[in-house]
C-alpha cells in the first residue's frame, strides 16, 4: 500500500478527477474530504461491508412463503 | 416479454413495469433491471431481478416498521433520479428471512428508492445512526403497532368531540 504523509489542508490526487483533502486532525479522528465524480460511490468501509453482508443474505431468501410472513406480522399486532 | 423467475415461474412483463438500477444493488452491481411484484393482501412485495431467474429480494415498506421513517435525498441522488416531485418516490426496506421466519429482518440502513414516474430506482445509504441493516421486522412491527394504537386512544380520549378531525390527521 502506498503511504504519504500529509498535513491539514493538504490533498491527494488519484488519477484525473478524485480528490481527497484531510480537513481536520484531533487526537485520533481525521476528518477527510473527497471530491469524486458521480460514477463512484464513496463508503465508509465497515458500512459499505455491512450492507453488501445483508444484501447477499436477502438475496439467499429462498421459496419464503409470503403468507406465512404475514401471519407471522398480523400475529405480532394481536398480542400489542 | 416472457421472463423466467425461480419463484415465480415464468411471467410477462410489460417495458413500462421494468425499473433500471443504473448502479444494480450493492453486491449485485452486474444487474441493472428488476420488476416490482406486489401481492394482494400482503404486505410484503418481491423485488425480482428480470435477467436473473434466481435473483429476487423480499421487500417492505419502512414506515410500517418506523412510523416516522423518512429518507432525506441529498442533491445528487434526485438529480441521479431525476426527481421532480418527492410525490414520485416509494421507499422500501430489503428483508432477510432466515429459517426461523420469526427471526426476519429488515435493513433500514440502506433503504431502496425509486422513482416511480421515471421507473430508475437506487440502494442508497443513510447517515442516521438509528437505523442498521438488521431490524427485527416483528419486534418493529409490534411495536409501531402498539403506538399508533396508543396515539389513537389518547387523541380520542383528549379531543371527543373533534374526532373526525382526529382521524383525519391520522390518515
Amino acid at each position: 500500500m502506498l503511504v504519504l504523509t500529509r498535513k491539514v489542508d493538504q490533498s491527494i490526487i488519484i488519477g484525473d478527477d478524485i480528490r481527497i483533502v484531510i480537513v481536520d486532525v484531533r487526537g485520533d479522528q481525521v476528518k477527510i474530504g473527497i471530491d469524486a465524480p458521480r460514477s463512484v460511490s464513496v463508503h465508509r468501509e465497515e458500512v459499505y461491508e455491512d450492507i453488501l453482508q445483508e444484501n447477499r443474505r436477502a438475496a439467499l431468501t429462498k421459496n419464503v412463503d409470503i403468507n406465512e410472513l404475514d401471519k407471522f406480522l398480523q400475529g405480532a399486532k394481536r398480542q400489542s | 416479454m416472457k421472463i423466467t423467475t425461480a419463484r415465480f415461474g415464468e411471467i410477462t412483463v410489460e417495458p413500462e413495469q421494468i425499473i433500471t438500477f443504473s448502479q444494480g444493488i450493492l453486491g449485485f452491481e452486474g444487474f441493472h433491471q428488476y420488476i416490482l411484484i406486489e401481492q394482494e393482501n400482503s404486505l410484503f412485495s418481491f423485488l425480482q431481478c428480470v435477467d436473473q431467474p434466481d435473483l429476487s429480494f423480499v421487500v417492505v415498506m419502512p414506515e410500517l416498521l418506523r412510523a416516522d421513517y423518512q429518507v432525506d435525498l441529498d442533491p445528487q441522488s434526485v438529480e441521479e433520479m431525476s426527481f421532480e416531485s418527492a410525490e414520485d418516490g416509494r421507499v422500501l426496506a430489503i428483508v432477510t428471512v432466515p429459517d426461523n421466519v420469526a427471526e426476519m429482518t429488515a435493513n433500514l440502513q440502506a433503504p431502496i428508492v425509486i422513482n416511480i414516474k421515471q421507473r430508475v430506482a437506487m440502494q442508497i445509504v443513510l447517515t442516521d445512526s438509528k437505523y442498521h441493516t438488521r431490524h427485527n421486522v416483528l419486534a418493529e412491527y409490534q411495536k409501531a403497532t402498539f403506538e399508533l394504537h396508543k396515539a389513537t386512544q389518547s387523541h380520542e380520549q383528549e379531543q371527543e368531540p373533534q374526532a373526525q378531525d382526529g382521524a383525519k390527521n391520522l390518515a
